[in-house]
């Protein structure tokens, strides 16, 4: 059953992406600004494929009705699983293939506008990007180890590369290679690990494995390893602050949802449907790593001093967050995932897009991704600082944002599964992460401006992507309804 | 040779590269301790493939993958590399301390 089709979103994408590198050749220098805009007609075209998928079927927008997961053909023959089982394209993918798309919009949004970048190399850049977000895309849908590890090399290699990408700043240099490093030795730890659950078990493939023994369970460890890297999970989470400053700013912004996202969405694939964490004892395991994360990111999170290192560890956090749908594993936890993925995207990215308008004027010596910068926002720009102040409320769970929802939904799925424990550590992480995103709000608008300080300057880029991301985090955080519905039809494997 | 030699020598070369990977101080040791461990996972497939499911090439198969996947890895580290050295003039991690970490 060859039915590539069902990757068409994913072909397309990289099919466009290598077309911009040719592009990136006819174009004469000065025009080259018009690649992001092609970049971003590459991942629209991707979107349409993947929604027009998702979105037609039953159920979206009336509650309760069940989708009848095709096995093959059938109504809905866009879902199915593909070559052999290499992989599976259902509701759960989908979502999560929009999610990642839509993160890839707002960073090629924040980079037409970011200096860093200079405009003679707007292709090969956004070339990467894309690139990368055809192997997340790759990685929600992979049910086999050999997709799973050749996906998640894609997601990396690209993103080395990204990091690294100011040649000659030597703090990009440096964050890139320690990200390479950390990266190529959980890879590595990743490839053991699979050739010893492919030992136990005979085969790659994860439908329908019944890994048994101490072999497989070790493999399965390291296999964490790898994911646990990539998804910044507490003790493999080293490489994520030195990463993320040293990171072009827009970059950071796109690590800090996107490869977590997928990798998140893969794991949450692998625990719940494919190999049960309760069927290999790992569900401890998985809650104490959960509650690490949370309580490493936020408590370190205190003490920074740099937006882009504050905001690094706080991304920390939430992974620990989302990571409690795939503790508890139930229906509600898969939910949970699904929206806070969405939202999370969105206030997020928000944050760094303030961040990159503030940054944008350099003319200063000082670190222009100091918290001082945000002194006295409020009195240069007010509608800075109050959508400053959202995406920081939102990220800290306040109730009327859309960050509140997903919480509600995570934590709601560990009290239903009797983690009360986990579900204590969460709501304590929660107060403690107030403090922080707080005090950057205070800075705002209770601090007298540093000298010279000037009125942040919003390019058409970042004035969309914080616009998008404003709108997302108000609209639903105040209507959740259209969202939950969507992300119960949505949560829904096919193994 | 049995099994249990090849999967010994496995495990061997993949410590030999842990330990290499946290004690080696220039990049380019780390580098190659690196692929030893993706040797280890190698010659761990291949012999489970060739001793315990030998129906089909699936192991084998996932090693030629690896050696391609590191190898284009390995392409990008020493791009960085060369960054580095052409920057600071020096390629030992503890030299490159302008992050916190």
């Amino acid at each position: 059953m060859l039915n590539l089709a069902l990757l068409k979103s994913e072909i397309v994408l990289g099919a466009l992406a290598l077309g911009l590198l040719a592009a990136d050749l006819l174009l004469p220098e000065g025009r080259k600004r018009a690649l992001y805009g092609l970049a971003l007609l590459a991942c629209g075209i991707s979107l349409f494929l993947t929604g027009s998928a998702l979105l037609p079927a039953p159920g979206v927008f009336g509650a309760g009705v069940p989708l009848p997961l095709p096995t093959g053909g059938g109504p809905a023959a866009a879902l199915g699983a593909g070559v052999g089982t290499l992989w599976s394209v259902d509701p759960f993918s989908l979502f999560l293939k929009m999610v990642v798309l839509g993160s890839t919009v707002l960073a090629l949004l924040l980079t037409m506008d970011d200096s860093s970048i200079p405009d003679s190399e707007a292709g090969s850049f956004s070339c990467l990007l894309l690139l990368s977000a055809v192997g997340m895309m790759l990685l929600v849908s992979a049910t086999d180890l050999l997709l799973i590890f050749v996906s998640l090399e894609l997601v990396s290699i690209a993103s080395f590369i990204l990091v690294g990408y100011e040649r000659r700043n030597p703090k990009s240099n440096e964050g890139s290679l320690k990200y390479f490093i950390f990266g190529a030795f959980s890879s590595a730890v990743m490839a053991y690990g699979i050739s010893l659950f492919y030992g136990a078990t005979g085969a790659t493939s994860l439908v329908a494995a019944k890994p048994q023994g101490a072999m497989a369970l070790m493999g399965l460890l390291f296999i964490l390893v790898g994911f646990g890297f990539k998804a910044a999970i507490a003790p493999m989470h080293f490489w994520v602050p030195d990463a993320y400053e040293g990171a072009p700013t827009p970059v950071t912004a796109y690590l800090s949802v996107a490869p977590k996202l997928a990798a998140m969405g893969a794991l949450a694939r692998l625990l719940t449907a494919l190999v049960p964490a309760g069927s290999m004892d790992l569900t401890l395991l998985l809650s104490l790593l959960c509650g690490l994360t949370m309580t490493w990111g936020n408590l370190v999170a205190l003490f920074q001093r740099n937006i882009k290192r504050l905001l690094a560890y706080s991304s920390i956090a939430q992974a620990g967050y989302i990571m409690m749908g795939i503790v508890t594993g139930d229906a509600m936890g898969l939910q949970g995932i699904l929206i806070y993925s969405f939202v999370y995207v969105a206030m997020n990215i928000g944050a760094f897009a303030l961040a990159v308008a503030l940054a944008a004027d350099r003319s200063d010596a000082l670190d222009p991704y100091d918290l001082d910068s945000f002194d006295g926002l409020s009195s240069r720009s007010l509608p800075a600082a109050l959508a400053m102040t959202l995406f920081l409320l939102s990220l800290a769970g306040i109730p009327p944002l859309a960050g509140f929802i997903g919480k509600f939904y995570l934590i709601g799925s560990a009290v239903g599964t009797a983690h009360y424990g986990l579900a204590i550590v969460a709501v304590l992480n929660s107060v403690v992460s107030v403090y922080y995103y707080m005090s950057v709000c205070y800075r705002m608008f209770f601090t007298a401006p540093r000298k010279g300080a000037r009125v942040p300057r919003f390019g058409a880029g970042i004035y969309a992507a914080a616009a998008l991301a404003l709108a997302v985090t108000l609209f639903f955080g105040v209507f959740p309804h259209r969202l939950a519905v969507w992300a119960q039809f949505s949560a829904k494997f096919l193994p | 040779m049995t099994l249990a030699h090849y999967i010994a020598l496995g495990a061997v070369l993949f410590v030999i590269g842990i330990f290499g990977a946290l004690t080696r101080r220039s990049v380019i040791g780390i580098l190659m301790s690196i692929e030893l461990m993706f040797n280890a996972a190698n010659i761990n497939l291949a012999a489970f493939n060739r001793y315990l499911h030998p129906e089909g090439v699936a192991g084998q198969a996932f090693a030629l993958f690896i050696m391609t996947v590191a190898a284009a890895e390995v392409v990008v580290g020493l791009a960085l590399v060369l960054a580095i050295y052409r920057n600071w003039d020096k390629t030992y991690m503890e030299n490159i301390n302008l992050l916190k970490g």
